[in-house]
């Protein structure tokens, strides 16, 4: 009989860790960057090699050498970062640009604040919005789909961008939507200018599908956005066609489909408790929405995620699960 | 049908009943028992034999130290060779043990030792407390109970819920009870029920074990006892910790820091019952009792379920079982999810002794702890929807308010929490001296109160006694 082993219970463990977790969400991620790359062709690909290589990259050397902590690279996080900010990204993005984005998202949003678990705000969303506001003639020109093979690029503004301008010009909503010719079937399955990772709404969905059905993650936080999102683009739809969007045209476009389900579900930067979460997904569609019809940017996601994030810490105080034997 | 369990939290470990078509062999006898005074929960027993005394099976060898306390017989015949401390599963010498050589196996009269099935219930209430507190029966779900204490519950008992959820994985002696000892369970179900003073009996089994809900079943109905019920339980662990199985069964739930009893309800394990029918209707004491040896790292052939007599060495039964195997990194007295990990063989069986655990070092092994990623999953789990996240970091924080304020002390220690947190932070671990920390300044404080309550009445007194 050799050194036996003693603690205090339990024995056993669950086989999931952070890193099976992490890299879920990489396999989630994958039917969308593959879309990606099949429709943007080669600069989507760069997109992707840069952002991901640099987001590993920078955390392997600054914990490595500025932290001098212990490595994390290799529970998956940092990669679900550069996966993240490439697909939040037009695939003409310049690859310094991307590279810089990296840097913000991971030196900046994560590592700052102590790393994975204690920061504050989605570290590729702080990244894009930090490129949003710095580059804006990079961020905002966005590229039709050309195809893997493609020779003519054809550059476009998102149907959220094409439909702000049009509103101050004096145009109607579905004006602007005919004159585009955009049309849901386009939306939901590919074909439509935006950012790489939102060109297949089927896409993302199939990884948000497997990440509920791998319990990942719980869908309240998403179907809470939807939900926000879907009543309040009604209500105003209603009361004026010709001013504001409609609720599928608002669900479909404009990084909705990204942002709700892999942005804003991050455990990290997102409640601890179901209500929490519920009231967290309340927030970030209602301010979308407000972002959306009254700001001055055209989309609005990134900004209603990054505000509601701050909050996290308030709704982790106000809302605690139901206690066994307690009111 | 929605499968009935509890509302709150729980986990789904494999259950890994690798030893439940093992049938009950019966254990020889050592050469030589070692009875622990410390076998229940409450003051530890008294012995009242003497070095050198010459005891049979079965006579009582310590009465209560208290009143929840418990008697203790000899599992053997003998001599008493010493009445000294003796290590634990623990390791630490503190508790006085009772040895015995064995000579013989000479039992005491008035005991029925045939296989006779005994169905007629003693009518009397009394009598059958007064059977089930001189026979020494003790919960035997875990927390060892004295059982007596339990069945005459302060305000009258709605539910007497009988335990053969058998949640923890790997065990399976409640299981073979249940299929080997079906008709004598069943009748003490209903001793207690009567003790109870008829309340509404039900039995409850997870999903997994379908042979013992089919025999339990038939065995309620071939006796046919009003009241009695077997209900099948969807596997998720703890479903058998008191407090979740009363939600399960019942829907209700335990106030906190209140018993069982407040809810209306008195928990039982299988294997009690069937201590029970043998103190009630046989006349035998608590000293013998089922248990598994099993493991993730002992081939099927090597694994059994052992009818041992209690004070027996785990030495002695992991020789007779074959000896260690070599690939165990860890030996567990009870289930691997709540029973004690222990440093060697030297400690003995007790009462409530339910296995003998060999896992392999990859099953258990303690990974290194990395960043908590708030992922939740720690709460999710937690039966008692507490936030051991949140109390982990109350605990390092050391701010005991804090900790009491997010209900600490409702912790039932079941290891979900650390089960379940894929970042392998040992929540539990941190989780249990804040724990004990805050439950020592709740008693601290009641206890101040009252007597700074009895100081003000004497006060008062004084002052009335002064008017006149």
């Amino acid at each position: 009989m050799g050194k036996l082993l003693v603690s205090p219970s339990p024995h056993i463990h669950t086989k999931v860790s952070t890193a099976t977790l992490m890299r879920d969400v990489v396999i989630a991620l994958l039917p969308a960057t593959i879309v990606s790359i099949v429709f943007y062709g080669l600069g989507e690909l760069l997109v992707v090699g840069v952002s991901v290589a640099s987001c590993v990259l920078l955390e392997y050397l600054i914990t490595k050498y500025l932290l001098k902590a212990s490595n994390t690279v290799c529970d998956w996080s940092a990669a679900v970062t550069g996966l993240l900010l490439a697909l939040n990204l037009p695939s003409t993005t310049p690859w310094w640009v991307v590279f810089i984005g990296a840097v913000v998202a991971i030196g900046v949003a994560k590592l700052t604040f102590g790393g994975l678990g204690q920061n504050v705000f989605n570290p590729a969303i702080a990244g894009r919005v930090f490129l949003l506001v710095s580059f804006p003639t990079y961020m905002t020109h966005w590229e039709a789909p050309k195809g893997l093979f493609g020779a003519d690029a054809v550059t476009g503004a998102t149907p959220l961008g094409a439909i702000k301008e049009g509103l101050l010009q004096g145009a109607t909503v579905p004006d602007i939507m005919s004159a585009n010719g955009y049309s849901y079937g386009q939306m939901l399955f590919a074909n439509l200018g935006g950012s790489a990772g939102e060109i297949s709404a089927i896409a993302l969905l199939a990884g948000f599908v497997y990440l509920l059905v791998r319990r990942v993650i719980k869908p309240h936080i998403t179907l809470s956005i939807w939900g926000t999102v879907a009543l309040v683009s009604l209500i105003f739809w209603l009361a004026s066609p010709a001013r504001f969007t409609d609720p599928a045209f608002n669900l479909l476009t404009g990084g909705m489909i990204l942002g709700s389900c892999f942005m804003a579900t991050d455990y990290v930067t997102s409640p601890m408790s179901i209500k929490g979460g519920i009231v967290f997904g309340i927030g970030i569609g209602f301010i979308t929405m407000m972002i959306r019809y009254f700001g001055s940017y055209p989309e609005g996601m990134s900004f209603a995620i990054l505000i509601m994030n701050a909050v996290v810490p308030l709704l982790n105080m106000w809302f605690h699960q139901k206690k066994y034997g307690r009111k | 049908m929605a499968k009935i369990t509890f509302a709150i939290g729980g986990i789904h470990p494999s259950d890994s009943k690798i030893s439940k078509n093992c049938a009950i062999e019966v254990l020889p006898l050592p050469q030589t028992v070692y009875i622990s005074m410390a076998q229940h929960l409450g003051a530890p027993a008294k012995p009242v034999v003497a070095v050198g005394d010459k005891v049979k099976v079965g006579q009582v060898i310590a009465e209560p130290g208290g009143f929840i306390s418990a008697f203790v017989h000899s599992s053997v015949s003998g001599t008493v060779k010493s009445i000294a401390p003796r290590k634990d599963l623990a390791g630490n010498c503190v508790v006085p043990h009772i040895e015995i050589a064995v000579e013989g196996d000479e039992w005491m009269e008035g005991i029925d030792t045939t296989d006779t099935l005994v169905t007629a219930i003693p009518e009397d209430k009394a009598e059958i407390l007064a059977k089930i507190k001189a026979n020494g029966v003790v919960g035997l779900g875990g927390a060892t109970f004295p059982a007596h204490v339990k069945l005459a519950p302060a305000k009258p008992a709605d539910y007497l819920i009988l335990n053969g959820a058998e949640c923890e994985p790997y065990l399976t002696s409640d299981y073979r009870i249940m299929l080997e000892r079906t008709k004598e369970i069943v009748i003490g179900a209903a001793i207690m029920q009567k003790a109870l003073g008829g309340c509404k009996c039900v039995i409850g089994i997870e999903e997994n074990k379908p042979e013992a809900i089919k025999a339990m079943s038939a065995a309620v109905a071939e006796l046919g006892y009003k009241d009695m019920e077997v209900l099948s339980l969807m596997k998720k662990y703890p479903q058998g910790g008191e407090k979740q199985l009363i939600n399960a069964v019942t829907g209700r739930e335990v106030p906190s820091g209140k018993l069982p009893a407040d809810a209306g309800c008195v928990v039982q394990n299988v294997a009690t019952s069937l201590a029970v029918y043998e103190a009630v209707q046989k006349n035998k004491p608590l000293i013998t009792n089922t248990l598994t040896i099993t493991g993730d790292c002992l081939p099927v052939e090597k694994q059994h379920n052992y009818l041992f007599r209690i004070g027996v060495p785990l030495s002695f039964i992991a020789e007779y079982a074959g000896g260690v195997p070599e690939a165990a990194a860890k030996i567990i007295s009870g289930g691997p999810m709540m029973g004690k990990a222990i440093a060697n063989l030297d400690a003995t069986t007790v009462k409530g002794s339910s296995s003998l655990l060999y896992l392999g070092e990859e099953a258990t092994k303690r990974q290194t702890a990395s960043a908590c990623i708030r992922c939740g999953k720690c709460a999710e789990a937690c039966p008692m929807g507490l936030e051991p996240f949140l109390l982990k970091r109350l605990a390092t924080a050391g701010d005991t308010d804090g900790l009491e304020a997010n209900a600490v002390q409702d912790c039932i220690e079941c290891g979900c929490c650390l089960y379940s947190c894929p970042a392998n932070i040992p929540l539990l671990d941190i989780i249990r001296p804040a724990k004990a920390q805050v439950m020592g300044i709740m008693r601290a404080r009641a206890a101040a109160a009252k007597a700074a309550a009895e100081a003000a009445k004497a006060a008062a007194e004084a002052k009335n006694n002064e008017n006149k």
